[in-house]
């Protein structure tokens, strides 16, 4: 049974990005942006990816796509299940060659961050749009146009025949965001990637974005790599979630564990520092002192280690620690949590703690 | 401080774009009132009024100084404006383009302080501004420094440090933390609760993050098209909304545990336009409850209860959804 499981989860498997290491040469040294990334999508989940700018997230979600500047040296693999041709390492491909195109845009689609930017103000909407049907569907003008205008209906463009021949200056920021997710999804991704997509609306905007976004998922059965610095919307958006802290992967798990039970003290303090909505609670935020360190030259040991507040001497500054799976699906790389040293079980204590008591329950 | 029917119209050549209209609340000294609602609501505009950053077209800001008679602070001559403006200041969005890049951290803090105090020595001056910045949590070797070495949220911090090298006693923080990541962001909550506390600071804090409002603010005002809808005590806001749009508004924000399911209440539509707002209650066009009346009418701001205003036909009737403190409290533990 267990068996059958594991292969059905095998061929389900959409994405898998394994040790992917991002470097920038810089006049000051190397700039180790992304260290050393694993993780993988199935079909038709929603994968979030969270951290403070500056870790790496918006890299690693180029890096997929092949559209990172010249500069990054990218190393490991990012395996995709093609439709052509199977399973597929995208890093050998050239990134300016046939093959990657093929894919880019048609079957991985990205939504950008600030819509005000993403499109060129030069041209009107439904010719942007249009530009990824006629390169990917069809030659014939009236059929993408056709194809075009359903896809903007369906993203709840309200009037698109009119808006179709409109610039962005003339779309509100709600509006443009739906076009912007009306590109990315018309040739049917199998993986949509989103940057960030709400973080320059308004909260009753969003709401609309992400419903709209979780029905698309539904209908179409694609795989969503949700980026974002927002744990609101994680909660509201995702199946699993992962932590990632100076171009590493601290913590995944799926999201309810996630918010239950975080383990890595990155993971906690970033849970702790936002304040739950709708709880009476007027005390001092919890906060993690200090900011992100820039990945110049980086010390050995935990990347967190300056700021963690259970950080151990000795340990923590000496070995870096690795992603160990603690319960189902769950992963940690700290050493406080791993349990391995001596007086840093509490990590571990207060979970088996906690199970108990679901136990109970 | 108390703000009176303040309006603002910014007249276009064919429109007039009434960007805040008839806006009163009052501020106790103290206290910190929050103003949400969506972009293009007017609240920036609003509290750039109140400053008299731009000037309002209408209505007053009377202002309560520690001696003296109250005046209103959007009259007054330029001698009087002079000795006021120390008291009243303010901090801005975005700390990357409210520092001037060509001067120093330490000048950036000085520079209130030559304009207000000229006569002021050099040594006293650089007292004061290491003094300030110590506060904030700014290391003090840095000062040295010019903005683009700091990190956004020091640049929040030189910003707070600026407005409040002037001792004021009012401060309107204009989104001051939406730029900033989570961690961060919690960090320059604590510091301005903390500097509350020490100085006795008054706060009129605007943002469109209702969790951080509603965290902060001791009182919270609801802006749409222009105008208040709601205001109310924190407490009294959040359990029990008296306004659909606050309901709405509330509905709309995610929260940070998967375990709650939301029960959003979609608002459809957009922001009318404010040069071309809709007839009688503004907020009809994307109202749940709307009725005949609410086209016609533009319903009266009103005290519903002590403390509690509402601008809505219906807001007694209405039983409104807010959030049940006690109930979330428990699911949290």
């Amino acid at each position: 049974m267990s068996e059958k499981i594991e292969k059905s989860s095998q061929q389900d498997l959409i994405l898998d990005v394994r040790d992917l290491k991002i470097n920038i040469e810089l006049d000051e040294g190397t700039l180790t942006a992304v260290r050393g990334v694993n993780f993988s999508i199935r079909k038709g989940e929603t994968l979030g990816l969270v951290g403070e700018s500056g870790c790496g997230k918006s890299l690693t979600s180029k890096a997929i796509l092949g559209i990172n500047d010249k500069k990054c040296k990218t190393t490991g693999e990012i395996i995709f299940d093609t439709n052509d041709h199977g399973m597929m390492n995208l890093l050998d491909l050239k990134p300016k060659g046939k093959e990657i195109r093929e894919v880019r845009g048609k079957q991985i689609s990205m939504v950008f961050q600030e819509p005000m930017v993403a499109f060129s103000p030069l041209y009107t909407i439904g010719n942007q749009i249009n530009e990824c049907t006629r390169l990917h569907i069809t030659k014939d003008k009236k059929k993408s146009k056709e194809i075009s205008l359903e896809m903007m209906k369906k993203v709840g463009i309200a009037n698109a025949e009119k808006r179709y021949d409109q610039y962005p200056h003339e779309f509100s920021g709600g509006m443009l965001q739906r076009a912007l997710i009306a590109m990315a999804l018309v040739c049917n991704p199998k993986l949509l990637i989103a940057d960030e997509p709400t973080t320059a609306l308004d909260v009753t905007i969003q709401a609309q974005i992400l419903e709209l976004m979780k029905e698309l998922q539904k209908d179409l059965n694609m795989a969503i790599l949700f980026i974002t610095h927002d744990l609101g919307t994680v909660a509201a958006m995702c199946d699993r979630v992962a932590v990632m802290y100076l171009g590493k992967i601290v913590e995944i798990a799926p999201v309810k564990d996630i918010y239950a039970n975080p383990m890595h003290p990155y993971t906690q303090g970033l849970i702790g520092s936002v304040h739950k909505i709708g709880t009476k609670n007027q005390e001092r935020l919890f906060s993690i002192e200090g900011t992100v360190p820039l990945a110049l030259n980086l010390p050995p040991g935990c990347g967190f280690y300056d700021r963690c507040h259970k950080r151990i001497e000795g340990v923590c500054n000496v070995k870096e620690p690795e992603l160990t799976e603690m319960s189902d699906g769950h992963m940690v790389a700290c050493h406080a949590c791993a349990g391995g040293c001596k007086g840093c079980s509490q990590g571990v204590q207060t979970t088996e703690n906690r199970k108990g008591e679901e136990e109970d329950v | 401080m108390e703000i009176n029917h303040l309006t603002k119209d910014f007249p276009s050549k064919k429109v007039c774009v009434h960007a805040v209209s008839d806006v009163s609340f009052e501020v106790n000294e103290g206290e910190t009132i929050g103003i949400v609602g969506e972009s293009g609501c007017g609240k920036t505009t609003m509290g750039r009024c109140v400053v008299r950053a731009i000037p309002a077209t209408s209505g007053e800001v009377m202002y309560y100084p520690a001696e003296g008679e109250p005046v209103n602070f959007l009259t007054i001559d330029k001698a009087k404006m002079k000795e006021l403006r120390k008291d009243i200041q303010m901090i801005f969005q975005n700390p990357y383009s409210s520092l001037d890049p060509r001067m120093t951290v330490v000048d950036i803090i000085k520079e209130p302080l030559m304009a207000n105090f000229p006569k002021m020595s050099k040594e006293e001056m650089e007292e004061k501004v290491m003094d300030i910045a110590a506060k904030v949590g700014l290391n003090v070797s840095y000062l040295k420094r010019y903005p683009h070495a700091f990190s956004g949220g020091q640049r929040q911090r030189i910003g707070i440090a600026r407005a409040l090298v002037l001792k004021p006693r009012v401060i309107v923080c204009d989104e001051a933390v939406s730029a900033l990541d989570v961690s961060i962001q919690a960090q320059v909550i604590n510091l301005l609760k903390d500097l509350q506390r020490e100085m006795n600071l008054t706060y009129i804090f605007i943002s469109h993050d209702l969790s951080v409002v509603e965290h902060i603010s001791d009182k919270v005002g609801v802006m749409y098209l222009g105008k208040m809808v709601e205001y109310a005590e924190t407490e009294s806001l959040f359990t029990r909304p008296r306004h659909p749009y606050t309901e709405a508004l509330m509905s709309a924000v995610p929260v940070a545990d998967p375990e709650i399911k939301l029960d959003r209440i979609p608002l459809a539509g957009e922001i009318p336009n404010p040069a071309n707002p809709p007839s009688g209650c503004y907020f009809h066009t994307r109202c749940r409850y709307c009725k005949d009346k609410c086209k016609e009418a533009a319903p009266e701001y009103r005290e519903i209860e002590t403390g509690h205003y509402v601008a809505c036909h219906y807001a007694e009737e209405l039983m409104l959804r807010g959030f049940n403190y006690e109930e979330t409290a428990d699911n949290g533990n």
